[in-house]
């Protein structure tokens, strides 16, 4: 086993791992930063966004109308102070990114364009094109090869946090391309591991989004909070999930089922607004749970179309036009003409909801820090509290910058003078998970890694889906229990080292059982239905401030299973509401 | 990147000789690069010629006489094919490099020049109008 | 429905060089050679190593030889091609596994042509940048480094130290980014011998790009850009 010490470790290297090295090397230039990912930074999931960053940009906009629609999108569960924080802090991110080379889209004065997007009142939405996170995620990764403070390595998994007396010493990774084990202690550790969309079996998300990080710091004891509320966004494409950006209703798309119909009118999202007027908040610019769970109703009542055994709806954009469709939708062209065979200037493209984010994470503060002393968690993989039960479209590009900056920062400010080169803890600890490692290598076997994976997405899918019951959510349980027991028997039959898929593919399932559990059993626990949380249950189907304004709080207890405790919500100044939109909204205002 | 030791052994496929035959494409890359060789045979008739002329006029008419031969009006008719292959690749390759306009337009625009300019030199030397 | 897929296996544990093995796969209109290799991992070999994540062609992740031209694994269909077909690493770098090719070198050309922008303003205020301004570096911008470009070029093959087409298209889109003032930094890399004149225009880096954004072009403007560069310093006191 090699030992490497450094004094910030960065796990991830998406947008917030790229944002909080960066932030730490300009803070510290004389500090050593490990980059670590376990793909190449930019193949992170950050590419894969499309849509666009949300601040406030235009005059007539204000910081106020940005804290009212995350809290009110958020169903009135985000921590306001963070909001506060957030929106006053957004715009600035944008604009260091635009000097850091974004390709940001432009009005024809040269000045920052900006679109409109679901939940939004007005248009605050940074874009450039349809291929917004690509181009953030591009732009981080080769900004970030300007500091030379920054070390990558590249293709190394991580496998456990090295903890002691609740101060996080380093941790322990394995070399993909080799096999090699890695003690790597420093005192500061970031985690930024994205989400965990691949627990669901229908899903926006890449492969490699499968809740490590959450299960890392969650085996040390730190909560994970809001599990619960997870996010399905409403236009996947059908089978493989594939993302067709929410920009593609803010530029005026439609949404309709088999019959040709706009039935998001029928969801308290209407009136209907006039084709290619699009309007904020109204009709398909209605908050992402809403339109999700408007299919599910649609699909009850035999609504839905048929595409290769899928259900689906209608995105249809056939009315923006080829111009508009090359200029600012050429992805979602190019997507809907491989993978659909369908080209959106001649046919409506069907799509279906898929589960899209995790608006739930790592319990943290405002600037990332955890329970654990020197262990911070930023972006996807946390829960700062900026997104309650439901996210709104184009906070997250923001998020992952203004809080990955915001880490980054403490953590390289915070530095003790001298880092530990050695640690008997550490050593101790790494040697343990040297060993089991070592006994998870065994013949031939019965039953495959990816049987369990698919029957753990499907139980997800069936038990914690856009709508949810307690009988439901309690086969869920069984069967991720039963799934933990028989992955636990279940041994690695490839003993190669360099590049072994077998084992990460085990790693990352034991993992995501992990956070799934969390998941589930935080659902089961919410008697009431908020943001992206509905339930079926009779008495259920309505939010209940009296006992459930309050965010839930996932612990792993001595004997391996979750132990719920609730925290309070803290509101700053918005008072709970009800949450409408479309006309409602204007009645209530 | 860490040295990282024991199972680690990347496998490089050292590049054959015969890359260019492995594919159509490289096959027409080293057919255009491969047009400078009739060239060579066509500047070194030109530079025979010229030296032809400065030794008199019976080396002249033996050198017209060799130019006459089958043979090599053959080979020239190849150097002329060559030519326009090359030509054609590379009025092909410079809106690519220099997008000035629609390639399509400047591809046309090259061809008309060189019509032009053949046109031009066959006038001048006599051979029409 | 079946094909028949070939894959250059290549276990470094075990395997002195590559060799072909075959798999039967099921397949539909939609199945993309992506969806194959996770077919053959998940039901029948689970030791096959490949890399991939988003599916959508915009990772980068999944660059593979399709019947020996570069492919995203993920946007090629099995529609497209008879009952047999052969996949295999990436052309021009060292296998690590199957088909898995280790990429450290282009990271390296990458980082060596200063791919960030390089501007001291210290403006609070975002830069002027009209649409026609963008547009002349926004192709380029769009490389997703997933490397088909470097297999498909016998100059890298032969020389893996020249820079390369991913490399060169990025240093042109920060050239020619109206925000940026680091061209002088960077063309002492594009001038070198490895540079753009180690190009010679095959030009086939430019058909197997999957987001079409003619790397060939912006190495051979690159050449334009080099030339210029080198006048003016001959005639610059």
């Amino acid at each position: 086993m090699q030992i490497i010490t450094t004094d910030i470790i960065v796990v991830g290297g998406g947008g917030a791992g790229l944002r909080a090295a960066i932030a730490a090397a300009e803070t510290r230039p004389d500090a050593r930063i490990s980059l670590l990912s376990k793909v190449y930074p930019m193949r992170s999931h950050t590419v894969a966004a499309e849509g666009g960053a949300a601040a406030v940009t235009l005059a007539e906009d204000s910081l106020d109308a940005h804290f009212q629609d995350t809290v009110a999108g958020s169903d009135w569960l985000a921590d306001q102070l963070v909001v506060e924080h957030f929106v006053k802090a957004a715009y600035q991110e944008l604009v260091q990114l635009e000097h850091w080379g974004c390709p940001w889209s432009r009005k024809a004065d040269g000045s920052i364009q900006v679109r409109r997007f679901g939940g939004m009142k007005t248009e605050r939405t940074w874009f450039a094109a349809d291929k917004t996170g690509f181009h953030i995620l591009h732009t981080l990764f080769q900004t970030s090869m300007k500091y030379p403070a920054i070390r990558r390595l590249d293709e190394f998994f991580v496998l456990d946090l090295l903890v002691s007396e609740q101060q996080v010493l380093g941790v322990l990774a394995l070399q993909l391309n080799s096999g090699e084990l890695f003690q790597i202690l420093a005192p500061k550790v970031i985690l930024a591991t994205g989400g965990a969309g691949r627990l669901f079996h229908y899903n926006t998300n890449g492969g490699i989004v499968t809740g490590d990080g959450m299960a890392l710091a969650y085996r040390h004891g730190v909560a994970l909070r809001d599990m619960e509320f997870v996010q399905y966004h409403p236009t996947g494409l059908p089978g493989s999930g594939i993302l067709i950006t929410e920009a593609a209703r803010g530029e005026g798309g439609i949404l309709l089922n088999k019959d040709g119909y706009r039935y998001l009118q029928d969801y308290g999202l209407g009136p209907e607004t006039p084709l290619g007027q699009p309007q904020n908040k109204y009709m398909e610019l209605g908050p992402r749970d809403k339109l999700s769970q408007a299919f599910w109703q649609q699909q009850q009542a035999g609504l839905t179309a048929d595409y290769q055994g899928h259900a689906v709806v209608y995105l249809d954009l056939r009315h923006l036009g080829v111009q508009k469709l090359a200029e600012r939708l050429p992805f979602i062209c190019e997507l809907s003409r491989s993978y659909v065979n369908i080209d959106p200037v001649q046919q409506p493209i069907p799509i279906r909801p898929a589960v899209h984010y995790t608006m739930g994470g790592i319990l943290t503060e405002l600037q990332g820090e955890t329970s654990i002393s020197g262990l911070y968690a930023v972006g996807e993989c946390a829960s700062v509290g900026l997104h309650g039960a439901n996210r709104l479209g184009s906070n997250s590009l923001t998020e992952l910058l203004v809080f990955g900056k915001a880490a980054g920062e403490h953590a390289a400010q915070s530095l003790p003078p001298m880092p530990r080169s050695q640690s008997t803890a550490a050593t101790e600890q790494a040697q343990t998970q040297q060993r089991r490692l070592a006994s998870l290598f065994g013949g031939k076997q019965q039953q495959s890694i990816a049987s369990l994976r698919k029957a753990m997405t499907l139980a997800m899918e069936q038990g914690c889906g856009i709508y949810r019951d307690e009988q439901g959510m309690q086969q869920c349980r069984t069967t991720l229990v039963s799934l933990q027991q028989q992955l636990a028997g279940l041994k690695v039959s490839d003993h190669s080292k360099v590049f072994n898929a077998e084992l990460i593919q085990y790693l990352e399932l034991s993992f995501g059982l992990e956070v799934a559990l969390t998941l589930c059993e935080s659902a089961l626990a919410r008697k009431e239905s908020r943001g992206a949380h509905q339930r079926l249950d009779p008495g259920l189907t309505q939010r209940n401030d009296q006992d459930f304004l309050q965010h839930t709080l996932a612990y792993r207890a001595a004997d391996g299973r979750v132990a719920l405790r609730y925290q309070p919500v803290r509101i700053t100044c918005l008072p709970p509401a009800a949450r409408v939109y479309g006309a409602a909204a204007k009645q209530g205002a | 990147m860490p040295d990282s030791a024991g199972a680690r052994r990347p496998y490089l496929q050292p590049l054959s000789r015969s890359w260019w035959l492995k594919h159509s494409f490289f096959l027409r890359y080293m057919l255009r690069e491969a047009t400078v060789l009739p060239l060579l045979f066509f500047c070194g008739c030109l530079l025979a010629g010229l030296y032809s002329l400065s030794q008199g006029e019976s080396q002249y008419q033996s050198w017209l006489a060799f130019m006459a031969q089958p043979w090599v009006i053959a080979l020239n008719a190849l150097v002329l094919l060559a030519s326009l292959y090359h030509a054609k690749t590379f009025f092909e390759l410079f809106p690519r490099v220099m997008p000035l306009l629609p390639a399509p337009l400047m591809i046309a625009g090259q061809w008309l020049g060189t019509l032009l300019v053949a046109l031009f030199l066959l006038w001048l030397f006599g051979a029409i109008g | 429905m079946e094909k028949t897929i070939i894959i250059q296996r290549y276990n470094p544990e075990q395997d002195q060089a590559p060799s072909a093995k075959r798999y039967q796969v099921p397949f539909d209109h939609s199945t993309s050679v992506l969806d194959a290799l996770l077919y053959i991992q998940q039901q029948l070999d689970p030791t096959l190593a490949f890399r991939w994540s988003c599916r959508m062609a915009i990772c980068g992740s999944c660059g593979v030889m399709v019947n020996k031209i570069p492919k995203l694994g993920c946007k090629t269909f099995l529609r497209d091609y008879p009952a047999e077909l052969t996949i295999s690493a990436l052309d021009h770098f060292p296998i690590e596994k199957d088909l898995i090719s280790d990429m450290a070198v282009f990271l390296d050309h990458l980082q060596a042509v200063k791919p960030y922008l390089i501007n001291d303003s210290q403006n609070t205020e975002p830069h002027r940048q009209t649409p026609a301004q963008l547009k002349k570096y926004q192709k380029f911008s769009s490389c997703i480094n997933c490397g088909l470009c470097y297999a498909a070029c016998p100059q890298f093959g032969l020389n893996p130290e020249f820079l390369g087409p991913a490399a060169i298209v990025t240093a042109q889109r920060y050239n020619l980014d109206s925000r940026d003032q680091g061209k002088a930094q960077r063309m002492p890399q594009l001038n070198g011998k490895n540079g753009v004149w180690a190009c010679t225009f095959v030009g086939f880096c430019a058909d197997v790009c999957p987001k079409q954004l003619d790397p060939a072009a912006a190495v051979n403007q690159g050449k334009v850009a080099s030339a210029t560069d080198m006048l003016i310093s001959i005639f610059k006191p």
